[in-house]
């Protein structure tokens, strides 16, 4: 028996190999695997992903079917990896979706929140807001607290600086987002003129 | 077949249990207990096993154990070791099973199953000198659960999602007399690297297990099985194959209390049809219908009719009707 | 990581210090493990027998804190056994021995540079020279070399420098190179040398053993081994993590560990480098952009109200007079036009203005720690979380919650309601009490929208999404567009306080009418502004690979970045990996989406898979790998050549199996005439580390806040009642120290009602805290998988069973933790892997907790608070690191 770290590749037929080359435009045509309905992977799609722990740069591949994610595992292509992902890496699929235990069927994770809430002052439990209603009540406030809080110019050593800076508040957090969001917020925050911007760098 | 194997190198592996999660990932195994606040009063004393054993849905454990040792500079050692089915190549489960639910599977030599033919006798368990058959409800049946040995995967050429994930390497999957090979020059390097009771096992027990195992610390560190055997394997094969020959009306006769016992199990004694699938708990008395019989009383009366008379002294008030002579005339 | 994950396997020492690396980077123990079996030797010194030390050869344990101690005995060791006794012939030969290199020493290394007469360190005081008794605070001048000549920048028609006169370029002083004075032989007694081994002489073997709680024969045993490490030809490899950095003096932990490796020619050869083991997912990529106070995108500096208050002056204090840098102008001109696009222009000096100018003037720390001051004090009022849980994650989390509590509002930006979201419903918190008004935003996962993601080896890489984000939630890049829309809009139409830095700002990111990351990535590798139309809204085609809208025309590396306003980049160390100009829709054929996964060379290099900066570079400071002449010092692990005959180097530019060169291996020189342009090869030469203006490595270095070389110093809180190594207990500037008597310091204090310090003698063991592999962190996302839960269902308190057994414990206790800040009860692991230390002649008990646990309401919901309740808010000068790995604790079986 002939068996590889990536054995199935084979059986997806050469649509998927071309996803090695650089410079393919779509890397991931529809890969049809032979139609059995018992198989786990049957007419799903795989996707490359990154893991979203520390920093190894793992590759996974998620295996979409009728866009719903059916697993997730190490991308064996990956050099660094090799098909492996540690235990954080290789739970990632219950993220979004867990085994019932009751009913052993795979549903949302009820853990997890999807909805935007507010918790008013001096309140005890959080409340539902519209993410219409969240932005404009967020924005509305940054804008606020950034005006009464803003320093434009400042003395320093007899000579005045200007120095569009906002005091009054933070923004903390990086690490956990792609890089381009990254850039946005920084890009964000910057402009608003904040300067106590840290994320996990230390933690 | 290629006889295949699982090869498990303790001393690569560093007790991460990414394959007990993948196990659980791929073949959408729960984690329980899963209300709030399940895990105050976990149990440690096992300090890093978690879960403690294997059960109804964990097919797959890493165990630890940590000691001290003179032995080396380092003056302590950690055992790392994997609780999963070994896939005997004489495998009592296989032999015992009276439903035809567990089977060697033709490509590989791994012990697989099918859950539904299983009718949750729990034999497989008696059978087993390890320990590793454990059993889920699935919707109101109960039915065996362990490791499969993936073969549903390696069907598709995928390494057992155990193996795939393993980071360090310590598991591998391949021809089983290549991965003996790669355990016997891993042997040498630990040897060599002053691991004086490092070890492989599986080579020859049972007639030689379909996972291969390379104990750094030697067999009593790992907690390995020495000299596993089928419990009274020859008594179990010997009486099980008439009786399931009955037909109509079998009995997974009084076996798993008897082995039970040894270890400790408290088993029910079940009747079964294995026509219709039917069981009845000859200790709690309660049926499970899965055939097309048009009542209970129907489904008791067809399979205690042609019981020994043995079993038939054993059967509980509720099930009365079905003895020869009974007085019961409704 | 100078190297990267796949370049572990070429080592022939791995020494683990402060890394847990098999568990916590547990894709390391696959290419230890590779190297492992090719013979290498594994070393893992760490106060607790770990997963990682299971793997390895020797162990050694160490008390919490006191690695420098230990770095200090091995330089101590490596310069009497290896270096004194071969010097002189060296010197006289030009011949390396066999056991050390002495080549890499005397020309990659400032060791032969003359320092300044005044430098000088005082044992008896702990201080170097410098020292403002007034200010608490070093000047740095007496650290610097003293000059051999000055040579000013080239500015002429033909000289090297001429761009930064060229029109569109802003007026600054061009920098003037100091040529340092050197002493080839290192016999001068002011060189980095002689000053060196004077300093760490006092660093012998029974005084480590006393500080660090060491067996003198395992001490030996370690440092004998990683000598072997020294030899030309052999490497050694530092893996570090948090172990390291989370110390009031962290950064200088992470400068001894480079020092090592330069004193032991190990940086820039394959297996070598240090090994700085990223915690978080994309905390390089955060840090590469800057998010931080005084960073920059790239590692540029933010504008300041000191040196860098204007942009004249930010171009005069950040331009290196040689190396590299000599280029910042280019970067940091690009980055202001992406920054404010059209509105920047030289005659509003690019925009600099409408930067934040962080306060440089007053001492002041505006860093994650000192943000909790700021609350309290009033200053801060609004606070947004980003992924980023602090109320679990920073230390002294009581002091967060009860500064929290200070805000008008807060907003959370999560995947599960988090300890920050629901600080108000902690159980030593009254929700009645607290007007904060706070939000939560649900967050796409990590497979639910695109983007890029850096590794710890500097790997970009490209996440595809495979499914839609679950009901409401989404991407934090369309979270931030729907914020920044509606502030600009309210700005607009309502106006506000200086609003020019808001409305002058570029934001058009928009593909087929939406938010996108893929414009975004072309702002991070940077485009030139001709042929690139940003006004017209992108469009794609039906392929997803042109424009049929918009244009762009990317850039193929930084070397195209100009001064003159002409280029635009966000990010110049990334610029390359988002270049393929044929399909910019396309992340997928992009460079950052390499998927040939050929091991060219054999080295693990794989440098046709994803994109590494800089510039598709590898190992960084790869020039090290290869002897004066340019011949790699180990011919079967070459990552750079010069090849003799051709007279070129052969690198990642010219051939399959190498890496690109971390040097300048060529020069281009345009014909101002005729307009043709010539490249010619440069020869080898001693310019090995070309990111610093000197082009060596630094084992002296001016350019830290506590001192040139690292010194060894005891935790905030430590069992010591004095430091053995010199006459200071503790560093002299950590961040959040407590004021001195009857003196007021200027900036940031941390009242002790904040900190809380605790003493030994109420306090008697060292604790220190770490991560497990089943768990993430705070847990927002591990606490959120039922497997997880399961294999790891809650915090434990390791410890020895010595201390169990003077304690009344066993395994499975409730045990209560407590020091002047918090009380908090897990579970007792007693287990020989943790085992007290003999220190200073007395016995020191240490335990390990574990801080993934709390109160907020996932699975394994625990009601005892967090661990981090317990950790001490003080931390590094330097990188404002807080010390969560050693401080002081009581410990008692409970059973609550």
């Amino acid at each position: 028996m002939d068996l590889t770290r990536r054995g199935f590749f084979k059986a997806l037929g050469a649509a998927s190999m071309t996803s090695f080359a650089f410079g393919m435009s779509q890397a991931s045509p529809a890969l049809a695997v032979e139609a059995e309905d018992s198989w786990k992977l049957v007419n799903t799609e795989e996707y490359t992903n990154i893991c979203c722990y520390c920093a190894g740069g793992c590759g996974s591949l998620c295996s979409v079917r009728d866009g719903e994610l059916v697993n997730l595992e190490g991308d064996p292509d990956h050099p660094i990896n090799q098909g492996g992902l540690c235990p954080k890496g290789a739970t990632m699929f219950q993220l979004r979706n867990v085994v019932n235990p009751e009913t052993h069927e795979i549903e949302k994770s009820k853990v997890r929140q999807t909805k935007p809430l507010v918790r008013r002052p001096y309140s005890n439990q959080w409340e539902p807001i519209s993410w219409e209603d969240a932005i404009k009540e967020i924005a509305q406030k940054t804008k606020e607290t950034r005006d009464a809080g803003f320093v434009e110019t400042e003395m320093v050593n007899g000579k005045k600086l200007t120095v569009n800076r906002c005091e009054s508040i933070a923004s903390l957090g990086g690490s956990q987002q792609n890089s381009e969001e990254e850039y946005l917020i920084l890009k964000m925050m910057r402009a608003l003129g904040i300067v106590a911007i840290d994320n996990q760098a230390r933690v | 077949m290629t006889e295949m194997a699982i090869l498990f190198d303790s001393s690569r592996c560093t007790g991460c249990r990414g394959c007990q999660v993948a196990c659980k990932c791929w073949n959408d195994l729960p984690s329980e207990p899963t209300a709030e606040n399940p895990y105050d009063s976990v149990n440690w004393d096992d300090k890093f096993t978690h879960p403690a054993d294997l059960n109804s849905c964990t097919r797959l454990i890493m165990t630890f154990n940590d000691f001290e040792s003179e032995s080396s500079q380092k003056r302590v050692g950690w055992a790392f070791s994997r609780r999963a089915c070994q896939h005997c190549t004489n495998a009592g489960c296989v032999n015992i099973c009276p439903a035809g639910a567990l089977r060697k599977d033709e490509d590989t030599g791994m012990v697989t199953y099918d859950q539904d033919k299983c009718i949750g006798c729990q034999n497989c368990s008696a059978a087993c000198p390890f320990d590793v058959p454990r059993y889920e409800d699935r919707g109101g049946k109960t039915v065996i659960n362990k490791c499969s040995g993936c073969v549903d995967r390696v069907a598709h050429g995928m390494m057992p999602a155990c193996v795939t994930t393993c980071q360090p390497g310590a598991l591998q999957f391949g021809e089983r007399d290549a991965m003996i090979e790669l355990a016997h020059e891993r042997l040498a390097f630990l040897q060599d690297h002053g691991y004086q009771d490092a070890c492989v096992y599986g080579e020859s027990e049972m007639d030689g297990l379909h996972v291969i195992q390379v104990l750094k610390h030697g067999m009593d560190a790992h907690g390995a099985v020495k000299d596993p055997q089928i419990p009274a394997a020859a008594f179990l094969s010997g009486i099980m194959k008439p009786v399931t020959a009955v037909g109509a009306g079998a009995t997974v006769l009084g076996l798993a209390a008897m082995f039970g016992l040894a270890h400790g199990y408290k088993r029910d004694t079940l009747v079964y049809n294995d026509g219709t699938g039917d069981t009845i708990s000859l200790e709690s008395g309660q049926v499970t219908k899965q055939g097309n019989g048009p009542d209970e009383r129907t489904v008791v009366e067809s399979m205690t009719e042609n019981l020994p008379e043995k079993v038939k002294d054993k059967l509980p008030a509720s099930l009365a009707q079905g003895k020869k002579g009974g007085d019961d005339d409704e | 990581m100078t190297t990267h994950w796949c370049d572990m396997q070429n080592t022939d020492v791995i020494l683990n210090i402060g890394s847990n690396s098999v568990e916590n980077h547990p894709v390391s123990s696959k290419w230890l493990h590779k190297a492992h079996d090719k013979g290498a030797k594994w070393m893992v010194v760490d106060p607790r027998y770990t997963r990682t030390a299971e793997q390895a050869d020797i162990y050694c344990p160490i008390r919490s804190g006191t690695d420098i101690a230990f770095y200090g005995g091995l330089y101590n060791y490596i310069i009497t056994n290896l270096i004194e006794p071969g010097l002189a012939e060296y010197t006289r030969t030009g011949k390396n021995p066999s056991n050390y290199n002495f080549e890499y020493l005397i020309n990659y290394t400032n060791a032969s540079y003359i320092l300044m007469e005044e430098y000088e360190f005082d044992p008896e005081t702990g201080l170097f020279s410098g020292w403002n008794e007034e200010s608490e605070s070093y000047d740095a001048h007496s650290w610097h070399y003293e000059t051999e000549e000055e040579v000013p920048w080239d500015t002429s028609v033909t000289g090297a420098y001429n761009w930064s006169v060229a029109e569109g370029v802003p007026e600054f002083e061009k920098p003037v190179l100091t040529v340092p004075k050197k002493d080839a032989t290192l016999q001068n007694e002011r060189c980095v040398y002689q000053k060196f081994k004077e300093h760490y002489s006092r660093y012998d073997m029974d005084t480590v053993c006393k500080v660090c709680g060491m067996d003198k024969e395992d001490l030996e045993l370690v440092y004998s081994t990683w000598a072997t490490s020294c030899a030309p030809g052999k490497a050694g490899t530092i893996l570090y993590a948090l172990g390291q950095t989370q110390h009031t003096y962290g950064a200088q932990n992470t400068r001894a560990m480079s020092v090592l490796q330069l004193l032991s020619g190990n940086i820039g050869v394959p297996g070598g480098g240090v090994c700085a083991l990223r915690g978080e997912p994309n905390v390089q990529g955060a840090t590469d952009m800057g998010m931080l106070v005084n960073e920059q995108p790239a590692y540029l500096k933010w504008s300041n109200t000191t040196d860098r208050d204007t942009l004249a002056h930010w171009l005069e204090s950040q331009t290196y007079s040689d190396g590299y840098y000599t280029n910042k102008p280019k970067f940091m001109i690009s980055q202001l036009k992406e920054f404010y696009g059209d509105n920047a222009t030289v005659k509003n000096d690019y925009g600099y203005d409408w930067w934040p100018k962080v306060p440089s003037h007053d001492g002041s720390d505006w860093s994650e720690m000192s943000s909790f001051e700021k609350m309290k004090e009033g200053t801060m009022k609004g606070y947004y979380a980003w992924g980023m849980n602090p109320c679990h994650s920073a230390p002294n989390t009581g002091n967060v919650r009860r500064s929290m509590a200070h805000l008008d509002w807060a907003v959370t930006i999560d995947q599960v309601i988090t300890e920050t979201a629901s600080f108000w419903d902690a159980p030593d918190m009254n929700a009645e009490e607290i007007g904060t008004t706070c939000y939560f935003l649900p967050c796409a996962l990590i497979y639910e929208k695109p983007g890029t993601i850096l590794n710890s080896g500097r790997w970009i890489q490209w996440r595809q999404q495979a499914v839609e984000p679950w009901d409401e939630a989404k991407p934090d890049y369309e979270i931030c567009d729907l914020l920044w829309r509606e502030i600009v809009r309210l700005y607009k139409e309502e106006g506000g306080v200086a609003t020019d830095p808001i409305l002058k700002l570029k934001w058009d990111y928009y593909l087929d009418g939406k938010i996108d990351p893929r414009p975004v990535s072309w702002a991070l590798n940077g485009y030139a502004l001709e042929g690139s139309d940003w006004k017209s809204g992108f469009k794609s085609d039906a392929k997803g690979e042109k424009l049929t809208s918009g244009s762009i025309n990317l850039l193929s590396g930084y070397a195209n970045l100009a001064a003159d306003g002409s280029t635009a980049c966000g990010m110049w160390i990334y610029s390359g990996f988002y270049s393929n100009n044929e399909a910019p829709v396309s992340a997928e054929s992009q460079p950052v989406y390499g998927r040939d996964n050929t091991d060219y060379g054999g080295l693990g290099l794989y440098n046709k898979w994803a994109y590494s900066w800089p510039d598709n570079r590898r190992v960084i400071y790869n020039r090290a790998s290869a002897d004066m002449n340019g011949q790699p010092w180990n011919k079967d692990k070459c990552l750079v050549k010069w090849d003799k005959k051709a007279k070129a180097w052969l690198t990642g530019k010219t051939a399959d199996g190498f890496d690109n060169p971390d040097f300048v291996a060529s020069k281009s020189a345009t014909d101002p005439k005729t307009g043709v342009v010539t490249t010619t090869a440069i020869e080898p030469n001693n310019k090995a580390f070309f990111m610093l203006w000197e082009q060596n490595g630094r084992l002296e270095s001016y350019g830290m806040v506590d001192g040139p070389l690292p010194e060894h110093f005891e935790p905030f809180e430590t069992p010591m009642s004095e430091n053995l190594l010199n006459g200071r207990l503790n560093s002299p500037c950590f961040l959040g120290r407590p004021e001195t008597a009857g003196k007021k310091r200027k900036g940031t204090q941390y009242v002790d009602d904040s900190t809380r310090h605790a003493t030994v003698d109420e306090y008697p063991y060292v604790a220190t805290t770490y991560s497990v592999t089943e768990h993430w962190q705070t847990g927002a996302q591990t606490r959120a998988c039922p497997a997880l839960v399961e294999a790891m269902p809650g915090d434990m308190i390791e410890m020895s069973r010595e201390l169990a057994k003077e304690k009344g414990i066993q395994t499975g206790d409730k045990i209560r933790v407590w020091n002047r800040r918090a009380s908090v009860v897990v579970t007792a692991v007693v287990t020989p892997r943790l085992r007290p230390l003999t220190v200073n002649g007395k016995t020191q008990h240490q335990i390990g907790l574990t801080h993934h646990y709390s109160w907020s309401k996932l699975f394994g919901l625990t009601t005892h608070g967090a661990v981090n309740d317990l950790t001490p808010n003080v931390g590094d000068p330097n990188s404002q690191t807080p010390e969560y790995k050693a401080f002081l604790v009581n410990i008692e079986k409970t059973t609550v």
